[in-house]
């Protein structure tokens, strides 16, 4: 996957190379259950589609509008937990619930990290995300009868009855297609501008007459409803969740993801995502070691290759620019 | 970052708790005892965070581990090399400050100069606390260790009966922060690090060597957090996992101590340690964290400069 979205740069096409190469990989997204179809690798897939998004939005907030959250797994969880419960136990359409988990995530975190986040800057909005975060647990153990406490929460309805391993992969599929066009979208609408011009030189923002308090709270609610939604496909997919969600594993492949991609560059969150899913399945041969694999990786991407793989795409870029020139004399 | 509640290995009987309605002055007295007992182990943990923030500006996310390091590397040296706990202690400590003074020169000092390095230090420190963490793991397995306390037996005051060992720790570590205040009052090394922390350009000007004196004063924290870790290690467990818990407790606190502020984190740990232990005995053991949430937003909103906001080192 990856290979095929940055090995392209042989072609001396007039074309973009980049847009071939996104083409290519979508086109394999889109196939891949028709002309192989194994139930493994399209699980994965979706998870990839699952873990893509969360990355994304968390590299919206904090690539784009320079916000240092780091609790966005509890954004995850709790649009999760709300879903899951909701459909679980008054037997509501999944649909819906996904919808209402997605508001539940955004009144939550706007109240909790959002409006707090408005009086506060840089490190105490990391402290305060990740203090949020890690009280989610405590409180799914105090609330057993409705969450299962820390056994989790199991048998949620998927999203209809009979759903083969196929439509979860077609749903993930279009979900991804849409959140990503959503994202994208986002970062080049005037919002998206007010960010970097707010994450880029505040006074000359606001001199603009950019509300700053007014753009942060947009894309906490945007990221956190966008986030909980992920959350109720996530649960309804798999079937089960528990506070382990929240442990630091999948937290640290999050970072790692986006990382991995390039903060602050739209589809780098997504290419991360593309090598982290997929690698992860290898590094479960390293046993207990994973962790301290994805620690030594995370460590060695910020000393030796800060820009991660969007470096690697702007490099290919430039050699091509500088071939092309050449040829032309 | 699992969030498993550790009651401690506390013989208080504030460790039960939960009734709002049965308990006595007696308790209640109990309970602040135990609470400035915490408070000031939490205070021996938060001054390297306060250190490291208050000089060179880089929130150390990897602080957690750094405490439980120097916890097993003691507990290490007692148990396989037999030596004394004071030789053992000061090995220890030589040891952490080299290899702060390591993980500085070799990977934050560059970091320190990329544009992001705000947010690349602390992605950087994150990832290097889950290496070493799993790396510990790996080395020690998961079983819980102990140090041995420091003194046996226990002093009665009345009905108040409070372990020699618990009296000795409030001891060192009012001990501990005095020779502190010393050396950052008394000391080139300690006016530098000061000088450097309130105007970085200003120390430039008169001639202190950032760079040296960044360095220093991680090492200095590093070697300050693994003692903190064989005090923690003496009062409650160890596991390799445990550092989380301690690290987001420090957090707390230097916050609402003022960041960067040595001794605003000092009153904050006692507050905190004596908040933790009357929310153990009133409501019970689980609602120490959403407890420690709440106060953590609170002070955000009433006071995000901290207790003695303004002030560094």
């Amino acid at each position: 996957m990856g290979d095929q979205k940055i090995g392209m740069h042989g072609m001396t096409d007039s074309l973009n190379w980049k847009r071939i190469a996104i083409g290519a990989g979508l086109l394999l997204m889109a196939v891949y259950p028709l002309i192989h179809g194994d139930p493994y690798i399209m699980h994965i897939f979706i998870l990839f589609f699952i873990w893509s998004l969360v990355a994304s939005n968390w590299n919206l907030l904090m690539g784009y509008a320079g916000i240092f959250s780091l609790g966005n797994i509890a954004f995850l969880a709790i649009g999760a937990y709300t879903s899951g419960i909701l459909s679980k136990n008054l037997s509501w359409s999944p649909w819906l619930c996904i919808l209402l988990g997605g508001i539940a995530s955004m009144a939550l975190v706007t109240v909790f990290i959002g409006l707090p986040a408005l009086r506060l800057s840089g490190i105490y909005i990391a402290l305060l995300s990740l203090i949020f975060a890690d009280s989610l647990p405590t409180i799914l153990t105090q609330t057993r009868s409705l969450t299962g406490g820390a056994m989790g929460l199991h048998d949620v309805p998927p999203l209809f009855e009979g759903i083969l391993r196929i439509h979860s992969y077609y749903i993930c599929f279009a979900l991804f297609l849409v959140m990503l066009t959503i994202i994208y979208r986002t970062i080049h609408s005037a919002t998206g501008l007010a960010f970097v011009a707010l994450r880029d030189s505040r006074e000359f923002a606001r001199s603009l007459g950019i509300s700053e308090y007014r753009e942060k709270l947009k894309v906490f609610a945007l990221v956190s409803f966008l986030t909980g939604i992920v959350g109720g496909f996530y649960v309804h997919y798999l079937g089960d969740i528990s506070p382990t969600t929240l442990t630091i594993e999948p937290f640290l492949l999050t970072i790692a993801m986006m990382e991995m991609g390039g903060i602050g560059r739209f589809p780098g969150a997504v290419l991360g995502a593309v090598i982290i899913v997929f690698g992860n399945e290898f590094l479960r041969l390293a046993g207990t070691l994973r962790l301290a694999l994805l620690g030594a990786l995370i460590c060695a991407i910020i000393l030796f290759f800060p820009g991660g793989l969007m470096q690697l795409v702007d490099w290919i870029d430039t050699r091509i620019a500088a071939r092309r020139r050449r040829a032309h004399g | 970052m699992t969030l498993i509640l550790h009651p401690g290995r506390s013989r208080s009987p504030q460790a039960t708790g939960g009734s709002i309605g049965r308990c006595t002055i007696k308790d209640l007295l109990y309970a602040l005892v135990s609470g400035l007992i915490s408070g000031s182990l939490y205070a021996s943990m938060a001054l390297g965070l306060a250190i490291v923030y208050g000089v060179i500006h880089v929130f150390n996310f990897g602080h957690g581990i750094v405490a439980v390091i120097g916890g097993y590397l003691t507990w290490l040296l007692l148990s396989q090399t037999g030596m004394g706990l004071i030789p053992a202690v000061v090995c220890m400590l030589v040891m952490m400050f080299f290899f702060g003074l390591l993980i500085f020169k070799l990977t934050l000092n560059p970091l320190l100069k990329t544009p992001n390095w705000e947010f690349s230090t602390i992605i950087f420190l994150l990832g290097l606390g889950i290496l070493l963490e799993n790396l510990t793991l790996q080395a020690f397995g998961p079983r819980v260790k102990y140090i041995p306390p420091f003194f046996e037996g226990s002093l009665k005051l009345g009905f108040l009966r409070v372990n020699w060992h618990e009296i000795s720790i409030i001891v060192i570590v009012l001990v501990f922060v005095v020779l502190l205040n010393l050396f950052l009052k008394r000391t080139w090394f300690g006016k530098a690090m000061r000088a450097v922390a309130q105007d970085m350009d200003g120390a430039r000007i008169v001639g202190i060597n950032i760079q040296q004196t960044f360095g220093f004063a991680f090492a200095l924290a590093t070697a300050v957090t693994g003692f903190s870790g064989v005090l923690l290690g003496t009062k409650y467990y160890m596991t390799p996992h445990i550092g989380w818990d301690w690290m987001v407790k420090g957090f707390v606190i230097i916050v609402l101590g003022g960041l960067g502020s040595a001794s605003g984190a000092i009153y904050a740990a006692l507050i905190m340690g004596i908040i933790e232990a009357y929310v153990t005995l009133l409501l019970g053991s689980l609602w120490v964290w959403p407890a420690w949430f709440v106060l953590f937003v609170v002070i955000l909103l009433l006071r995000p400069q901290g207790l003695v906001g303004g002030r560094t080192l």
